[in-house]
Parts: structure tokens; sequence; C-alpha cells
């Protein structure tokens, strides 16, 4: 049977394979022609020349599906090779655009107040003098309205400072207790390295029943939201003075660029002032009728914790739809 | 405000708070620190006496002068003119390193030995105060020669600049800062009595008189001097370099020293030519109208009160003769009073607007002190003054309350010992009410919010622990928080797709949204007082911000440009209405391996499946939008469920040159047409469907449009789906085109039978042969 054998273990391809397998396994191939020679073999060996042949059989099957599997798997490796590219030629093929940095904090400030079930606010961006400053204790001729360099319209209608004015749309339509926050664009005629005149903001404002919201309240949720934006990082509350509040606060964190040391970014003190804050004036609940409540509002500018978070040197090229800047956030 | 450490100690002892402490507790009691800047003078620079001056023999500029340094006499040679006024300067020896670099050596100027140098203010790292040498002078301590300059804390002394809020005009001072921070530290400020020396036998009252004919706004109160010479000392010019005051003339100087140091408004008047004859009187006369007092004398108008004075009448150096007047108005009073009469305002405006020091009194002994220290002259006896009675403003406070809002459990004694120490009164009227009278100065305080702020200023923010507060727990979506997720997922879609999200400013070039044709918002609508020419309007469109990106991003030589904005625009009326604006320029995607580097530009329908993919399915019909950007044939009206909702486009060829654009698309749709809106599923047929091409010849100009609407009217319950496949011209077709259709037909109930698609597919030739002449092919 040596023949047989090394008729399979000499074929290389599977034609031949297939060949090689009726030669030997089909009706009138070798095997057949051996088993037909039983017949003739005598009585008390049949059984053992039988046995033989069944053994060479199972040896010769088990070689053949051995080679079999052996030619295919070769087969296959040589498809596959033939199909072979370089992929790193692949690798960047900048498909995908990018959020813009200032909007995508803003989606992560508005994710945190989510969070805390505040809901979210709107209001108009060109506004009247009540909304804008009268409601917020910014009387006519308050030195305090110079602190925000007015867009005024020929009607009186002016573009919103802040978006403060939403505060005061939300009490009015709403009752308490109320959470809101109050995301969008707010106009200052300012430009110049640090200033744009338009800008972004979120407001924030919390109303409950008179004796409930504490000083010590806003202390915890603002400290708590700027370790979430900014990690691990000292915070520091100034008292200050905004008309809308009273006691009113601005927040600073350590500086996050030279961790507190005095760099050019932190004018040397070591900080940043990213917030204002304060409990609501009474002013301010009298103006839109509210009784016995007492709240917090706080405010930020979205670009600052854009510029600070991913270290934007420019302020100026937010604005001007540079793909230089916007493909780094891809 | 500027401030520095040995100005605030004429009012307050802080010899022992360091210049660390100072920042803190500025900080602290909401007094923000801009800069602090301790000056040092280099060493070896000391006090020097002049003992002779002599022109140099070669030069005509120079003079050589023979200085007493202490240690020895030494000669040099100074280039500066007001040397021969001088007789104590500040004198580098040599050894003394100036300006950190510049070594002072032995030096011979035009054959002439000299030892060292006679130095200038800014020499010295001080600010400017004039030109020539600094001269010395005792007002910054008693001059010892030979002494090192830097032991002289008045001169290197440490600048505090602090940013004021505008409630806070009675920090507008030396003493008004002082006080504060005495409230902070518990540290008791100064006596500031100060007795006048030579004072004068004549009484004020025999050359002058003050009538107040009816109730006046505001306090007035005049002192007068014959004054000789009026001499700026070194501290008072350096002082007021410091914080950038330094006037022209001397006694402007002593004006402006006496309002910062003591916040109290100071106006000096000419007198000389109302006091001729013996028995000559000056009559000033004090009047309140339309909430302004008017201060005249002899008939010629002297001022108005906190607002400007008559220039004529403003004394000088010359002025020997000299009335000086305090006052002091409520400024809520007076900056109502000149918003409404338009009034122009001089530079003290800014401190009487926001409330100047109330105690006249104080302002004037400071000036009586001052003059009488540096100058010759001798006050007239007694003062004239008329004072406004004002109710003082009383707030009943309750303890508890002031503790709930701040949060923590803050003691009545600490309360009441924070507000005693701030100069406010109190008066016990139960076991936690008190009624607190404000001082005079503080108007800013109205009410028990204020004067919690008062406390939390004092006890310090960081003593405060943070409660998080226990709140209503509520169902808070509401439509714009809707509309927000909305605004994001399209957003993400849009990146998704390649576009780079931009934020522009919502103002526009006017001319520009002329030239192109968008609205403009009406004229009495408009904004007044625009930042730049090319921001002068509110916009109308986006897309032109858009265009101005583009343009620049062809400047960095960018190839592909794709961009897109959420934001307002403004129609003719000033109403606001969200859009989302996209543009594409150039290329359509990167070069790559698989376009060889050369990918194709975008098309239309490139851009048109992009914007499929991020807003969902839309019909485009033929442009109907007439603005300037528009491509007349390469443009389409977006319809959202019947709705033209905005426009999608080529950019017009002349437009893409003016931006230096190549291929260029846009789109601009409304915001609110692309808010998901709620669904119900339609049931799904268990039964296969059935697809079939129809293929019509008809008129070559026909745009799909009208051919999907005739079949849309037909309204063939089994028609599922159609969509154009083909479009084939040639010659022999001439006038007319070729149109493929694939139709897919399916029914609920049955597997369809070819009578009922033959009679669907029939129904739709036949309405399209009726209203188009329309031929199968």
């Amino acid at each position: 049977m040596k023949h047989l054998e090394d008729k399979i273990t000499q074929v290389n391809s599977l034609e031949t394979l297939e060949k090689t397998r009726i030669e030997l396994f089909g009706k009138k191939g070798a095997l057949t022609a051996e088993f037909k020679k039983l017949k003739d073999v005598p009585g008390p060996e049949k059984k053992a020349f039988a046995e033989g042949l069944n053994q060479s059989k199972a040896n010769l099957q088990k070689l053949y599906d051995e080679k079999y599997a052996l030619l295919k798997k070769q087969e296959i490796e040589k498809i596959l090779k033939a199909e072979a590219i370089d992929v790193s030629l692949y690798s960047s093929l900048e498909a995908k655009g990018a959020l813009h940095p200032v909007m995508a904090t803003m989606d992560k400030i508005i994710d945190y107040f989510i969070a805390l079930n505040f809901s979210i606010e709107d209001g108009p961006k060109i506004e009247d003098d009540f909304h804008n400053f009268e409601a917020l204790n910014l009387p006519k001729n308050h030195p305090a309205r110079d602190m925000q360099d007015t867009f005024f319209c020929k009607d009186g209608g002016v573009l919103r400072t802040h978006t403060s004015p939403v505060q005061i749309r939300t009490m009015l339509q709403t009752q308490p207790p109320i959470r809101m926050i109050a995301p969008g664009a707010v106009f200052r005629k300012d430009y110049d390295i640090t200033h744009t005149p338009m800008f972004h903001q979120v407001e924030g404002l919390v109303v409950e029943p008179k004796g409930e919201v504490s000083f010590a309240n806003l202390k915890a949720i603002l400290s708590d939201f700027l370790h979430y934006m900014f990690g691990d990082v000292e915070i520091r509350f100034r008292p200050s003075f905004f008309p809308f509040t009273e006691p009113s606060a601005e927040v600073d964190i350590s500086c996050i660029f030279c961790e507190g040391k005095g760099c050019r970014v932190c004018s040397h003190t070591g900080w940043l002032e990213v917030l204002g804050c304060g409990i609501v004036d009474p002013n301010v609940f009298k103006s839109v009728k509210y009784e016995n409540v007492s709240g917090y509002a706080f405010g930020l500018g979205v670009e600052r914790f854009a510029m600070l978070l991913h270290k934007v040197p420019d302020l100026r090229m937010l604005f001007e739809g540079d793909t230089r800047l916007l493909e780094q956030f891809r | 405000m500027i401030i520095t450490r040995t100005w605030l100690d004429n009012f307050i002892d802080i010899s022992d708070v360091s210049n660390d402490k100072l920042y803190e507790t500025f900080n602290a009691i909401g007094l923000e620190v801009d800069s602090i800047k301790s000056h040092t003078i280099p060493e070896k620079i000391v006090v020097g006496k002049i003992l002779s001056c002599e022109k140099h023999p070669d030069a005509d500029k120079l003079t050589v002068c023979q200085i007493d340094v202490g240690s020895a006499t030494r000669q040099i040679v100074c280039g500066a003119n007001n040397v021969v006024d001088a007789e104590y300067v500040a004198v580098a020896t040599i050894g003394a390193m100036i300006g950190g670099d510049f070594e002072i050596k032995h030096a011979k100027l035009r054959g002439v030995n000299s030892e060292g140098m006679v130095c200038s203010a800014s020499e010295l790292g001080l600010p400017e105060m004039g030109n020539g040498i600094m001269i010395l002078d005792e007002s910054i301590g008693e001059l010892i020669i030979g002494k090192e300059l830097n032991s002289y804390e008045k001169v290197a002394d440490t600048v505090i600049e602090i940013e004021l809020t505008a409630n806070r005009g009675d920090c507008l001072s030396i003493y008004g800062v002082a006080r504060d921070l005495g409230a902070a530290l518990d540290i008791q400020l100064k006596s500031l009595e100060y007795q006048s020396l030579n004072q004068e036998k004549i009484g004020l009252a025999r050359v002058a008189q003050l009538k107040a004919p009816s109730k006046i706004n505001g306090s007035l109160k005049f002192i007068m001097a014959d004054v000789e010479e009026i001499y700026t000392s070194l501290l008072v010019s350096l002082r007021l370099a410091f914080s950038n005051e330094l006037q022209k003339n001397t006694l402007e100087n002593v004006i402006k020293y006496v309002t910062h140091s003591t916040g109290v408004i100071l106006r000096a008047y000419k007198t000389r030519h109302m006091l001729i004859e013996e028995d000559d009187k000056i009559i000033l006369t004090a009047s309140t109208e339309e909430g302004l007092t008017k201060i005249e004398a002899n008939g010629t108008y002297f001022s108005t009160l906190g607002v400007s004075q008559n220039e004529v009448t403003r004394a000088d150096e010359k002025t020997t003769k000299v009335l000086f007047e305090a006052s002091y108005i409520n400024p809520n009073v007076l900056v109502d009073a000149v918003a409404l009469q338009g009034l122009k305002t001089d530079e003290l405006y800014y401190n009487t607007s926001r409330g100047s020091e109330p105690n006249l009194s104080l302002g004037l002994r400071y000036l009586t002190y001052l003059l009488e220290s540096y100058t010759r002259c001798i006050f007239f006896d007694g003062s004239l003054s008329v004072e406004e009675e004002v109710e003082p403003s009383i707030i009943t406070i309750n303890t508890n309350e002031i503790s709930s809002l701040i949060g923590k459990e803050i003691n009545k004694s600490t309360i009441l010992s924070i507000l005693m120490s701030l100069e406010f009164k109190v008066q016990v009227a139960g076991e936690d009410t008190f009624g607190v009278t404000v001082p005079h100065f503080r108007h800013d305080i109205e009410n028990i919010q204020d004067i919690t702020e008062e406390i939390v200023r004092i006890i310090g923010i960081n003593n405060i622990d943070a409660i998080p507060l226990k709140f209503s727990e509520a169902q808070r979506t509401n439509a714009t928080t809707h509309r927000y997720y909305a605004k994001k997922a399209l957003r993400n879609r849009a990146v998704a797709n390649g576009f780079y999200e931009s934020i522009s400013y919502a103002f526009s070039d006017k001319s520009l949204l002329e030239k192109y044709n968008f609205p403009l918002i009406k004229e009495e609508l408009d904004i007044i007082n625009p930042i730049t020419e090319d921001l002068n309007t509110l916009r109308s469109t986006i897309l032109i911000n858009l265009l101005n990106a583009g343009k620049r991003n062809v400047s960095y030589s960018k190839k592909s440009i794709a961009l897109f904005e959420i934001g307002t625009i403004f129609n003719e009326n000033r109403e606001e209405r969200e859009v989302l604006s996209l543009i594409f320029s150039g290329q359509q995607e990167s070069e790559n391996i698989s376009n060889h580097g050369k990918p194709e530009n975008i098309d239309f329908e490139t851009f048109t499946k992009k914007l499929s993919a991020i807003i969902g399915n839309f019909e485009l019909r033929a442009g109907t939008e007439q603005n300037g950007l528009i491509h007349p044939y390469q443009s389409a009206d977006i319809i959202i469920d019947n709705e033209m909702c905005g426009f999608i486009s080529k950019l017009h060829p002349t437009v893409a040159e003016a931006f230096d654009l190549s291929q260029t698309f846009i789109a601009e749709i409304s915001f609110d047409a692309l808010i998901p809106k709620h669904i119900n599923a339609h049931p799904i047929s268990k039964f296969q469907g059935v697809y079939k091409d129809l293929s019509l010849v008809i008129d070559k100009n026909l745009p799909y449009d009208q051919v999907s609407t005739a079949i849309e009217a037909l309204k063939l319950p089994l028609l599922k789906k159609y969509y154009p496949v083909d479009i084939y011209e040639d010659e022999s077709l001439k006038e007319q085109k070729s149109l493929t259709i694939r139709l897919f037909l399916q029914s609920l109930e049955s597997t369809l039978e070819d009578a009922q698609i033959e009679q669907s597919v029939n129904q739709i030739i036949n309405a399209l042969k009726e209203q188009y002449g329309a031929t199968l092919r």
C-alpha cells in the first residue's frame, strides 16, 4: 500500500488531489480493486486480510483529508495575499468636521446643569430697557450701566448686554420654584484683543421660598461646577458688585497655566476670574412682583471658559471660521 | 483707584500688616487688587547736599557740582537745568547700579572729573515728575546727608491698584480705603484733628457771605486764604505721579491730592477782582433748580455742584486770594438730573456720580494742613457753609434673616461689631431685631441684603462653608430644552458629514446685504452705534459671514472648506429667526491615495446628499429665492412637509470670484423646520412588493417635480415609493427627453395581481399623458 500512500503525499494541487482521489477511492480505483481480491482470499486468512484492507483504507482517507485541508488552506492564503494592501496609506481621511470649541464648551456646561434638574430658557437678542436694565436693578443713569457698553437701536431697543433679561422673562412667565439656565449670545460695544462685540454667556437662576436659599448654597454648586469643568483646581470667592445680586461675589480658579505660581495669563496673581454670582437682589424680585422668595443667580462667559479649557491663544480667532483652529478639535 | 502703603499710613497704622496680608484682605473685602508693585531704590543712591554749582568750562549745558554725600564731598557733572535750584538731591555714588545694568563709575565729562550721578525720578524707577533731576525735600522724611534713599519708605513705596466696583464711591479715596481696611483688620483709624497755625485775624464773614434763599440739594463749605506761593512737595508730586494724577499747576496738584486723600470734592475760585475796594464783599448764592445746585458770586456763575465749574473762575497758581469750596451731593439725585438735562460734566463727575465723601470738614482740614506745611499762606478765620438736612437712612435688620441669607449662623455680637466698625449706628429694637443707621458716605446701602453683603465681606466668604441646596424636584424639560437637543443632534450630524461649526457676529455690512439683495432692517429699527462700518447692521443671512470665513480660509491655502453655523438672523421688522447655514467650497473630499490627490470639486448632487444626511428627507423644487448669491440654473427651494423652508444653490460665479472661492455650494434653512416631529409607524405589509420601471418621453424642459406632483395627485394606494433613475436625451428625441421612473408597488392585503399593477401604472401614464403629453418609450 505504500505506493498508494506516496501518491497522496506527492500531490501539490487541489486538482491533482481530486484525480488521485478518484484513482484511489473511485469505483474503478485501486482500493476497490484490492477489496475485490478479498473473495479470492482463503477462509482462515479472510478476516485478517479484510482488517488489513480496512486499516489501509482508513490510513489513506486520513492522509487524503489532511492533504485536502492543507491545500485548501494554501489556496485561501494565496487569495488573501493577492488582496493585500498597504493599510497605512489610509490612516487620515479627514472625513469628519468638528464642533466649535465655544459651542462644545457650552454643551459641557449645559450638560452639568441639566443633570442637576435645571431647565433651559431663552429670550430675544434684541431686548427692551426694562428687561435688560430696569428690572435688573440697573436704573437709568446708574453708573453701573457704564460696566456694559451697549448697542442701541433707534427705536429704543438694545442688543442684550447679558443673558440676565432671560431671568426676568422666565420669572414673569412662570412661578417659583425656578431652576433655570439661559445660554446664548450677548453683545457689548467693545472690540480689542480681549473683547469681541458678540460673545456667549450662560446665566443661572434659582428661586425658592424665602429663607431656603443661601450664599452657602451658591458656594456649594459653583465649587462643584468649577471642579467638573476644570478638574482639580483651587477656588476662591471674592466679594464684588453686580446690580442684580446682593451679596455678590466673583469666583476665581487657581491659574491652570502656572498652577497658581503666577504667569502672564493670570497677570502674575495665580488666579483666573471665571464667574460672577450672588444672592438675588430684593429689587429684582420686586420688579417681577415676587414676594417671600429667596434665590441665587450666576453668570459666566463661555468664550473665556473655552479659551482656558483648550488653551486657545486668541479670542477673535474664534469668530473667524478659521479651519486651522477648528481642525484641531476634530 | 491707586493707593500706596505710606499714603494709607496717613490714616491707618498698617506697620504690622505685610503686603501679602494687604493683598489678601483687599480681595477678601471686595476691593479687587489689579496690581501691586513695591518700588526699590538701588543701593548706593544716597541723599546729597549741593554745596556749589559752576558752569562747565567747555560745555554750556553741563554744570559742575560739589556735592556732600556724607562720607565725602564729590565733584559731579550734571546735565539737568534744574540742578541749580536744588539743595538736596539723590546721588548715585560710585558702584551704584541703575536700571539693573548700568554701573556708575569714575568718569570724565569733557575733561572734568565726575564721581557719581545726580538722578532723575525715572532713573530710579519712579514715575516721571517733570523734567530734570529729582529734588528732595523733607516731605519724604528728615533729610540726612549720605543716607540711602531706599530707606525712605515714602519713596520706596508699595503702589497698589484697586479695581473698584461701581457701588463703592466711598472707596474712591485713601481715607475711604483705610476706613474699610480698618473694619476688616480691626484697626482704629488715626485721629485727623488739625489746628490751623497762623489764622488771620480777619474773619471770613467780613469779606464773604453765603446765601441760600431756599433749601438746596447738596452741602457746601467755603474757606479762603491769601496765598503767596504754592509749592508742590516731592511727596505730593510722587504720590500723584504714582496715581497718574499729576496736574499742570501746583494749586491743582494740591487740590487733586486732597481729593485723592480724603474723597472730598474741592474747587478753587479766583476772587481778587471782587475785593478791590476796602468794603467789597463776595456774596455767594446757592440755589437749586431742576435738581441741580448752582453757585454764583456777585452775579458771576461759579459752578454747578457735582457737575462742572466755570473755567474763568478757576483759581491758578498766580491767584492770591483763593476761595476753596468743598461740596457733596447725593449721587442718585445728581445722575438723574444730569442725564435729564444732558449736561456736560468735568472729571470730578466720576467721583460725584459714584458718591464722594460727605465729611466736608475733613477735606478742608487736610487742605489747610497741606497748604500751611508747604506754602506761604494765611487763612481767613472761620468758614461759610450750608448743609443739606438729610433724613438718616435706617434699615431694620434681623440677625436670623442675615444668617439664613448667608447660610451660616452668625452671632448677634459679630454682626453688631462689624456694623459698628463700618460706622453704622445700631439701635436695639428687639431680641434679634435692630435698627441700623447707614453712614452718610454709604448711599449704596438700602436694605437687609446690602447689610448682609457687608457682613459677608468682613467675615470673609472663605469662612462660609458650602452647603448643597435642598430643592424641589420637578420635570423641567421644556420646549427650549427640546430645541437645544434638536440643535445639538443636528450639529453632530453636520460634523459627521465633514462640516466645521462656525460662529460669527450677528452683524453684517449693510452695503453687502444690499448688494446681494438680502432684506435690510428698517432704518428706524437699526443700530445707532455700530462698532465698525463692516458690522453696521444686524444680519439677515449668515451666508455672507460664512463666505467671508471661506475667503479667509482660501487665503490660508485651504482647498476644501465646509462650514456651518446655526444662529439668529433678523428680517426687515427686526423679527428674529434661527437658521442653519452651510457652505461647501472646493474639493469634495481630502486629497488621498484613492483619488490620486485630485479629488473632484463639490457638485450639486454631492452637496445635496450631504445636506440630506444632516437634515433628513426633503424635496427640491425649482428655485424661487431671489438673493444675489443664487445660481439661476442650479438652485432649488427646500421643501419639508410641503413647506418651503430654505434654499440650496450653487454660488453665483461672480460672487464666488468676489470671495476668491472656487466651485461653492450654499444652503440656508429655517431651524424651526428641522425640529424632529412626532412619528407614528405605518403598518408594514407581509406581502411581496413589485418594482416596475416606467420610461416616458416628455418635454425636455419639464422639471421632475411637476411629474411627481402629478403622480402625487393620483393618491394611488398601492404606490409606496417612486423615484427617477435615468434621464436620456439625444438628437432623435429633439425637444424631448426620456425619463425613467422606478415605481414600487405593494399591497397590505395580498400579493399583487398583474392586473392591479397594470391598473396603477396605466393611471400614471394617462395622467402624465393628459397633463404633459408624455408618451411611453
